[in-house]
């Protein structure tokens, strides 16, 4: 009988370590194929963005002077500490903590809300600045359109990344993750830092250089 | 007492997720509560002092951004916004471990980007005139 309850439970194992790690590593390759494809997209925005402002670099440093670096910096030091917050989630879970991992992926769902809701002030500041997507007489504002579009993007892929988020504390508190079973999480970390990487250099190209 | 036993709960946690199988996928030392980075013991989980050089690395950038322009100003701003790249997607991402032919998912990409942004840059704004 012991024999009977132990083979059952030997071959589960084997799934989980064998077909499972195989279909994990997989999901984790396709994950990083998808994010090849949003390189590509981010690279030709930021790209587009260099040959402008190498063209142009009065027009670059003229909006540098009127927004300033500080709510663009602090946004960027936001970004960082949400990355930092979703892999201290990932490293609760390896460790069977489920609480910790709810409250890790809630603190980086916040400063990805507040991180948006930043962007939407520094926005403004920028408008008001005369920084706009259109000229007052309809006609689409070279460096506008250079800015908003990589920025806008962006900011599209944090608020998709906060619902994923809170989707994944949903299943979470349904008990759907363990330490034996975080792909999910995971998968979930690689966009968010990928999201991470990006801002990275826009911060640098964009608002420093 | 109920802390101490919490406490060696936590630890056997620890190392029973260190000696689990998915932990060893290379994860082991980010359970730890101390860490090493660069030959450097630290009193805190690898992942935080991953956050906390990649704070000093943004705080230098704009200390460099403020200061007078120049050339060095921004190649060291490239160089350092790919370094803090780098740790992100090394430690973060866990390139480290994981089958280093995921890199290349993102470096082809980046360096045809590269390669055009730089050609284009090349290109006189009036153009060629021909």
């Amino acid at each position: 009988m012991a024999a009977i309850e132990v083979q059952p439970a030997a071959h589960a194992d084997h799934d989980a370590h064998g077909h499972g790690a195989g279909r994990n590593e997989n999901l984790k390759f396709a994950w990083w194929l998808y994010l090849a494809s949003e390189v590509v997209i981010f690279t030709t925005l930021i790209g587009s963005y260099v040959v402008y402002a190498f063209n142009n670099y009065e027009v670059v440093k003229e909006v540098h002077e009127a927004s300033g670096v500080f709510l663009v910096a602090l946004n960027t030091f936001l970004l960082l500490a949400s990355s930092w917050a979703m892999v201290m989630g990932l490293r609760s879970i390896q460790m069977g903590n489920q609480k910790g991992l709810i409250t890790w992926i809630s603190v980086t769902a916040v400063i990805g809300a507040l991180f948006v809701g930043l962007q939407g002030v520094e926005y403004t500041i920028l408008s008001n600045e005369g920084v706009t997507l259109y000229h007052t007489d309809g006609v689409l504002s070279e460096f506008g359109a250079r800015f908003y579009a990589p920025t806008a993007f962006h900011g599209l892929h944090v608020i998709i990344g906060v619902f994923w988020a809170i989707y994944i504390i949903l299943r979470a508190r349904a008990g759907k993750y363990s330490k034996t079973n975080y792909i999910g999480i995971e998968v979930f970390g690689l966009y968010w830092h990928f999201v991470d990487v990006v801002w990275i250099f826009l911060f640098t190209f964009i608002y420093l250089i | 007492m109920s802390d101490m036993t919490t406490a060696a709960e936590h630890a056997h946690d620890i190392a029973q997720a260190a000696a689990s199988h998915e932990a060893h996928d290379g994860h082991e030392d980010t359970l730890l509560p101390t860490s090493r980075l660069f030959g450097i013991e630290l009193p805190v989980p690898l992942y935080t002092a991953v956050f906390g050089l990649l704070a000093i690395l943004t705080i230098i950038e704009v200390i460099i951004a403020e200061l007078p322009d120049g050339g060095l100003g921004v190649t060291l701003l490239v160089v350092l916004s790919s370094l803090k790249a780098c740790l992100v997607v090394w430690y973060y991402m866990h390139l480290r471990s994981d089958n280093k032919l995921y890199a290349l998912a993102l470096i082809i990409p980046l360096f045809l980007g590269v390669i055009a942004t730089i050609f284009l840059i090349a290109v006189p704004m009036t153009g060629y005139g021909y």
